[in-house]
């Protein structure tokens, strides 16, 4: 029970989640200055779960807490190279077919924990820097899906990554603890095969989804 | 009384100096902030910000009360004014601003030249017949806006109570309620009764990668999504000041007209009346600035893949702990 629980806790959080860019986002942004835009970049970060669900298969990669910091770094460096630099030279792509590949990324992060690559798995730490620019890419595509205006681009673009990585923060805390805590129960390795295999088939349930959204618009 | 003027004139119309009440997505979820925007300018693009102090009125009208907007809601941003807002309880809701009069003094070929752009052709056309294109001229102007928009799925009625401008559209049937093809009836008002004989340019403006349908004419915005627009409609009010336009497809719709006559007042030749509306046309579902929406919003319902998910992840947990 105390597993169901745990497994509740470590997922659910994620269905209030989806990537919440709207109307009310824009006049957040229009109303707020520059703290509206932490603001909203954080809220995109918590709330986007492809990003998550990445994030929590590197986690459940890693052996110690020093690892973690590692391996989230690089990411986060990944990631605001192409937030940062994608959003001020104005370079973005479909996001349907952006996101997709990020769906693709938490199926290939589920696969290689299953084990799947055997002995040839791919230098991690480089792939989650790779990972880490194609995310920042769709992070940025969604900033630039916003009305911004010119004045104070880059502090705007800025503040937004800033929001990005608290976001990431305030996110990953609860998840890092609860993963590591289970990690000494006996039930973690059937947790751990249940998980990375939802993650496999979470994403290539998404990248369906955005390849059919990529089509139909 | 209607006929389609060219694309070029189209062109012309959107280098005039409307001003628009307008918004991202004309359809708001009750109880969520919002913006609307207030353009002097085009439908597209803002040339300047409007001081407070030049509004006799700004208004809100939805669920049977109009509320005034207080002067601490409105900022400005790359010359646009903006209304911040938290949308109140379902409906159909109604904003408008009317300005104080402005004086303007033109000299005969520039006041030419803005009754061409402009589409003030009646008076243009006074002038050549009455031999006065030489002479200068002294407006004064005043412009008065409205925006309908839809908040949460239910109809009310307030989309047609006048609120009272000079000169005012008001839709014979709630555009919140028609869909693309149908035909919408709107009547122009001056001091509260039918203005009849009033050339009004309909036009409207959809989201090209969404809605994918061939434009006469294209620009990236200001965001750097591409917009489409349809040639403007001209039409000529009829006795009962009714004009009525099919509604051939989804995107931001809008009227805009401009009685100008000629004065007696001292120190005045002309005085002018302008009047917008603008209101969404669509199935309800929502647009940020030329972005989709992902799972949670457009489409594929976010609870419904986590749920999913959630019986996923217990099944595949029990399933691997009986297979240990």
């Amino acid at each position: 029970m105390k597993a169901l629980l745990t497994l509740f806790l470590v997922f659910v959080p994620l269905t209030l989640l989806a990537h919440g860019v709207d109307a009310s986002d824009q006049a957040v942004l229009d109303a707020g200055g520059l703290l509206a835009y932490i603001w909203v970049g954080a809220k995109h970060m918590v709330t986007g779960y492809d990003h998550l669900l990445f994030l929590a298969g590197v986690i459940f990669y890693l052996k110690g807490y020093r690892d973690i910091l590692l391996f989230i770094t690089v990411f986060t460096i990944g990631h605001s190279i192409t937030l940062t630099g994608a959003t001020y030279l104005g370079i973005r792509a479909d996001e349907h077919l952006v996101d997709a590949v990020i769906a693709l990324s938490v199926c290939y992060k589920g696969f290689e924990n299953l084990g799947g690559f055997g002995s040839k798995s791919p230098n991690l730490l480089a792939m989650v820097f790779l990972f880490g620019l194609i995310h920042g890419f769709g992070l940025s595509t969604r900033l630039q899906s916003f009305d911004i205006g010119a004045d104070g681009f880059l502090a705007k673009i800025l503040c937004f990554n800033l929001g990005v990585e608290l976001g990431q923060v305030a996110a990953l805390i609860p998840i890092v603890f609860l993963i590591r805590q289970w990690q000494g129960h006996k039930t973690y390795e059937s947790f751990y095969k249940a998980a990375n295999t939802y993650l496999v088939v979470a994403g290539v349930a998404l990248f369906v989804y955005q390849v059919y959204g990529y089509i139909t618009s | 009384m209607r006929k389609y003027i060219f694309p070029l004139l189209g062109l012309l119309l959107f280098c005039s100096h409307d001003m628009f009440l307008k918004l991202d997505t004309y359809f708001l979820e009750p109880n969520t902030e919002a913006t609307i925007q207030l353009f002097n300018g085009t439908y597209d693009k803002s040339e300047n910000a409007i001081d407070r102090s030049r509004m006799r009125d700004a208004s809100l009208l939805g669920n049977g009360v109009r509320t005034a907007v207080d002067s601490a809601q409105w900022s400005e941003k790359d010359g646009a004014t903006l209304l911040h807002l938290t949308t109140g309880a379902p409906g159909t809701w109604v904003a408008g601003v009317s300005i104080h009069p402005r004086k303007i003094e033109l000299e005969a070929e520039a006041f030419n030249d803005y009754l061409e752009h402009d589409g003030v052709l009646d008076m243009l056309e006074q002038r050549r017949e009455g031999g006065l294109l030489e002479e200068d001229a002294v407006e004064e102007y005043s412009k008065h806006v409205k925006v309908l928009f839809q908040v949460g799925d239910e109809r009310t009625k307030d989309w047609n109570t006048p609120l009272g401008y000079p000169l005012e559209f008001i839709p014979l049937e709630n555009p919140y309620d028609l869909h693309p093809g149908h035909e919408l009836a709107v009547r122009l008002l001056w001091e509260g009764e039918p203005l009849a004989n009033q050339l009004v340019y309909v036009g409207y403006q959809s989201e090209a990668h969404s809605h994918g349908e061939a434009a006469d004419h294209e620009h990236p915005s200001e965001g750097g999504e591409t917009h489409s627009h349809a040639g403007i409609e001209e039409h000529r009010t009829d006795e009962q000041g009714i004009i009525r336009f099919t509604l051939s497809e989804e995107g931001a719709w809008y009227l805009r007209t401009i009685r100008m006559v000629t004065t007696q007042q001292e120190g005045y030749t002309h005085i002018s009346n302008w009047a917008t509306l603008a209101f969404g046309v669509g199935q309800g579902h929502s647009h940020d600035d030329g972005g989709h929406e992902h799972a949670d919003s457009d489409g594929f319902p976010a609870t419904v893949f986590w749920i999913g998910s959630l019986v996923l992840l217990v099944v595949l947990f029990f399933w691997f702990r009986r297979k240990k």
